[in-house]
């Protein structure tokens, strides 16, 4: 059994280095271009880097203020990932636990409306801003998030297999409030789920796009990806260079957040199973 | 069946006002467009139904609803299957595999970069003469003449449904995995003693106690899914070439909204869409909720 | 069943609901909006010191004459950039709603002819603008465009952007026996000429063109006729028939290189040899030399010349010469014009005025960048001034401005754009030999109707 089982396990870690391989080899592309120059980035790729970090940083910062966008955009997604997060929370949890009427109608409806594709409701969307005096400012970007309909279903399902009811019953029993369950006994448990969602909610936002691009006029306010569009505009797309890395930079400190907080999942997932 | 509390309704308040406020004027204007002809300003002129008749009988339509359901199935049995494995690796308490945070962030990273760079990326990788890919495989002695990727329709759907999984396997795992988190380890150990082999405790454990959790990636990955289309216009024309193998749903809608303003045209297809997909979410919860039953059936035996 | 449609009832209610009072605050909103303008107009001065001015636009081009207009009069001006891919998706719900647009932008030939008869634009021919005088100063094409379906002006060019032929001098002194762009020009100037170059060429080892869409320009310039008249009929000329012909007949006597526009080997093959239909060798290897072909020319309007090929090239600088095709064509160009609903508009206009009719102004940006500008005072005075050491000390300013001149008005339409690339997707499939001429052509027509329902097809 014993010699059975090893050459096993050194085929599944070969398997999941070349997995990691195949799923690293752009990210690091992207490095090492963000420190060489346009030439040497067309004549092909090395892995080994360049010498002009320096040179394509002044060249990107002569254009577009980056570190300010990264502001903007740390504001925005982390305002997100935490609304988001917590009512996500609190919609599963009472669509989960309580029995109301409507209940399942809401749900399906709720369902429902993630559906449809949302490519031609930017022009209404846009509209309802400028109605509320909502233009230019973050609020648009951030407070819609409080609904989002697929970490709502996500977290529910989560709840389904780990949630039982005598735990509530005895929180009960004790006379605890209904938030105050919430608060110290679901949402514990939820964490693994909320977390997991959260990584995607942030890089969702820091991601986005189109909705900043059309929703922001103020210069200062520009988020990251639309200070690269901004760079893609300018006389920088020649310096592929310093493109790369301000793809670099809006990518790597996010990055490094994920390893940080994925190690945080594995501790709280941890916690979830004595529970349980 | 449990007594009602209304209680519920406080925790999903906040939910639902702010879901209504930002969600529904826009939805709604798009569903009033359906009925219009409309170029994305100016008044839209009243159409009725002339809109849905057109698209019933539109052969571009059916064929972006046959390209994209090719390539989401593709796409979605490789990622799932690839996900599922790894699920079923990382779960096994007897080879008690190593390193599962790195392992997560490192398979995670494709889906970090913005589809705009993805495609940037994979142009250049895809080229017929200059692209790594080619060049990769007549090294390796694989293929003797360049493929021209792009330009057949077989392989730009499967170069397109392969970006993709490299792109999301990732992240299924990731939520399988949460999903695995969320099971005791007692049902394992209890499994380990009662000597049930690897395949065994996957199938009969992590499985059934995994549904919920499926249902979550299978509603939304044929959401997703169905609503592909930044990778196919990026990659080739932006028009679906090579011969129209790469015009998905929203693609098509896109064009019809952006390319050639028709606006009440787009608003159709995109509720055609809608419909799709709730016929076959439906389809996806009735199978789903029907295996459940049965597992719970043969639990009790 | 009975779920799903109380659910759409249900949408529908909270719909209705939802909409009437987001019409009433509208409204509401609207009234505000009124009252500020009046204000600010109220309160508005000659003198422009401490005054902002909102331009955006596609490219940093304009960066340079914001600092001499911030320069001259003391205003700020904020420019925005947005990628010319969401440039249209940026500016639509801003200029249809009239909250955070701009007082100025410019629009990329793509876009114009649709934006001019939108009344997004101030319309220049009336008062105060009164560009109409303006008209015998400008290259007339250029000028046209700007026109809305009315013939009113509604934006401006400062630039003129014909295209020609770049080719190699090298390989036409070798090949052809001369390098001298009148005579190139004359082996190049009917399709058959130009095939019996080709000929030339490939028996020595070269291409003539990069791909097949290289003639695009060519053949839709040749007969010029709209894409679309005024019965609303697809208007197919002989010319536009030939061009599935022509491309094929380059394509199987091998007189392209396989290097499609924008792809790594189009630009490759600007500097040098590339591997020919078989790329994946090294390409400075010398056991790949039979492999290896060189590039002889590419279609290419003025802004070819800065914003592409020089960019690329390296080895070939100098080596350059720019010469006419089978027919005189243009390619992009950017318009500007003043934002309709705009609360700066003198000032915008001064801004317009310069980039268009500053004769001290347009002198130094020609002079600076090279920039053929459409503005015909200033381009008389300078034109004879100009040796481009890429081309080898040609005067490519003089050769763009008579091509410029003899470019057809009034045949561009807002359709151009899309049915321009429908059609060349056609084109390349037949070329590919997936389809047949009369497939290809049957499969355009149903194309545009299903693009363009209104239009009539042949």
């Amino acid at each position: 059994m014993q010699n059975k089982r090893r050459p096993t396990k050194t085929i599944i870690y070969l398997l999941l280095i070349l997995l990691a391989i195949i799923s690293s080899v752009p990210f690091y592309m992207m490095i090492i271009n963000a420190t060489r120059d346009t030439k040497d980035i067309i004549t092909g790729f090395t892995f080994v880097p360049g010498s002009s970090l320096i040179d394509n940083y002044n060249t990107m910062m002569g254009y577009v203020n980056i570190w300010n966008g990264f502001k903007n955009s740390l504001i925005v997604a982390v305002s997100v990932t935490v609304l988001s997060g917590y009512f996500s929370a609190l919609t599963a949890f009472g669509f989960a636990v309580y029995n109301f009427k409507g209940k399942n109608q809401l749900f399906l409806f709720m369902l429902l409306m993630m559906m449809v594709p949302g490519q031609l409701g930017l022009i209404g969307f846009y509209e309802l801003n400028k109605t509320l005096g909502l233009l230019d400012t973050f609020i648009p970007l951030i407070v819609p998030t409080i609904a989002s309909p697929f970490v709502v279903f996500f977290v529910r399902q989560y709840l389904a297999t780990t949630l039982h009811s005598s735990l509530l019953e005895a929180a009960r029993m004790d006379g605890a409030s209904e938030m105050k369950i919430f608060h110290t006994i679901a949402f514990p448990i939820m964490m693994p789920a909320v977390a997991t969602m959260s990584i995607f909610t942030f890089i969702g936002s820091w991601n986005n796009y189109i909705l900043p691009l059309v929703i922001l006029f103020s210069p200062e306010k520009y988020t990251l990806p639309v200070l690269m569009g901004f760079l893609k505009g300018s006389q920088v797309a020649q310096n592929l260079g310093s493109m790369y890395l301000g793809i670099a930079i809006s990518v790597v400190p996010i990055m490094i957040a994920f390893l940080f907080f994925s190690k945080y999942i594995i501790t709280s997932i941890g916690a979830g199973s004595v529970k349980g | 069946m449990k007594k009602l509390d209304y209680k519920g309704y406080y925790f999903i308040a906040p939910f639902f006002a702010i879901f209504l406020t930002f969600n529904l004027y826009p939805v709604l204007l798009t569903f009033y467009y359906t009925f219009t002809h409309y170029e994305g300003y100016g008044e839209p002129q009243f159409l009725g139904l002339d809109n849905y008749v057109r698209i019933l009988t539109d052969s571009y339509f059916l064929e972006a609803f046959i390209n994209t359901w090719q390539i989401w199935g593709l796409n979605f049995a490789l990622q799932l299957g690839i996900a599922l494995f790894l699920a079923a690796l990382f779960s096994d308490l007897r080879i008690n595999i190593k390193g599962l945070g790195f392992f997560r962030a490192i398979f995670y990273l494709p889906n970090l970069i913005t589809i705009s760079s993805v495609a940037i990326l994979f142009n250049i990788m895809l080229d017929w003469h200059y692209g790594s890919v080619n060049q990769f495989l007549l090294k390796l002695g694989i293929i003797s003449e360049p493929i021209n990727w792009l330009n057949q329709p077989f392989t730009a759907q499967a170069s397109v449904a392969l970006i993709l999984t490299w792109m999301w396997f990732g992240y299924t795992f990731i939520v399988l995995m949460a999903g695995v988190a969320g099971i005791s380890k007692e049902y394992y150990e209890a499994a380990l003693i009662d000597g049930a082999n690897r395949w065994q405790t996957f199938i009969y454990i992590t499985l059934p106690l995994l549904k919920p959790i499926m249902l979550y990636i299978m509603i939304t990955s044929l959401i997703g899914g169905l609503q592909l289309f930044d990778l196919p216009m990026l990659l080739t024309d932006g028009l679906g070439s090579p011969d129209g193998s790469l015009n998905t749903m929203v693609l098509y809608l896109y064009n019809q909204a952006f390319r050639y303003g028709n606006y009440g045209y787009a608003a159709t297809i995109a509720y055609m869409l809608f419909l799709i997909t709730v016929i076959f979410s439906g389809i996806t919860f009735k199978s789903m909720y029907r295996e459940a039953k049965v597992t719970k059936k043969r639990g009790n035996k | 069943m009975k779920k799903v449609l109380s659910m759409f009832l249900l949408i529908l209610l909270v719909g209705v609901i939802a909409g009437c009072s987001d019409d009433s605050s509208t409204s509401d909103n609207g009234n505000n909006t009124d009252n500020n303008t009046n204000t600010e107009e109220n309160n508005e001065e000659k003198d422009y010191s401490g005054e902002v001015l909102k331009v955006w636009s596609f490219t940093d081009e304009l960066e340079d004459p914001i600092t001499t207009f911030e320069e001259r009069n003391g205003s700020t001006v904020e420019l925005t950039i947005v990628p010319i891919a969401d440039y249209p998706t940026k500016l639509r719900p801003a200029l249809e709603s009239g909250v955070g647009a701009p007082d100025v932008f410019t629009g990329e030939i793509a876009f114009l002819k649709e934006w001019t008869d939108r009344g997004y634009w101030e319309n220049l021919s009336a008062d105060p603008y009164n560009v109409d005088e303006w008209e015998d100063d400008y290259v007339p094409y250029v000028f046209d465009l700007g026109k809305d379906s009315e013939g009113n002006v509604r934006a401006l060019s400062w630039q003129t952007t014909p295209g020609g032929i770049f080719y190699r001098r090298s390989i036409a002194e070798e090949v052809l026996g001369t390098d001298d762009p009148a005579e190139v020009g004359e082996m190049m100037s009917s399709w058959d000429k130009m095939f019996e170059t080709g000929d030339k060429l490939k028996e020595a080892g070269y291409r003539l063109f990069p791909d097949e869409g290289a003639i695009r320009w060519f053949s839709k310039s040749e007969d010029p006729q709209p894409w679309v008249n005024e019965d609303n009929e697809l208007v197919m000329t002989e010319a536009k028939l030939n061009y599935f012909d022509h491309a094929k007949t380059l394509r199987e006597k091998d007189y392209t290189a396989f290097a499609p526009e924008w792809s790594p080997s189009w630009f490759a093959a600007m500097d040098g040899p590339v591997a020919y239909n078989g790329g994946w060798d090294e390409v400075d290897s010398e056991a790949s030399k039979d492999n290896q072909t060189e590039v002889f020319s590419y279609a290419l309007p003025t802004w070819g010349l800065h914003s592409v090929l020089k960019p690329n090239v390296e080895e070939t600088n100098g080596d350059w010469a720019v010469t006419s095709g089978p027919a005189p064509y243009f390619w992009g160009g950017t318009w500007v014009g003043i934002y309709s609903g705009s609360e700066n508009k003198d000032l915008a206009w001064e801004f317009v005025k310069m980039m268009t009719h500053d004769e001290e102004f347009l002198t130094d940006w020609a002079l600076e960048t090279g920039d053929v500008l459409s503005y015909l005072p200033v381009t008389d005075e300078i034109k004879g001034d100009f040796s481009e050491p890429f081309l080898d000390g040609q005067n490519n300013y003089e050769f763009f401005l008579e091509e410029s001149k003899k470019i057809e008005p009034g045949i561009v339409t807002k359709y151009d754009q899309q049915i321009d690339t429908l059609l060349g997707s056609k084109v390349i499939d037949y070329v590919d030999g997936k389809v047949t001429k009369e497939e290809a052509l049957e499969e355009f027509y149903k194309a545009v109707k299903n693009a363009y329902p209104e239009i009539k097809t042949p």
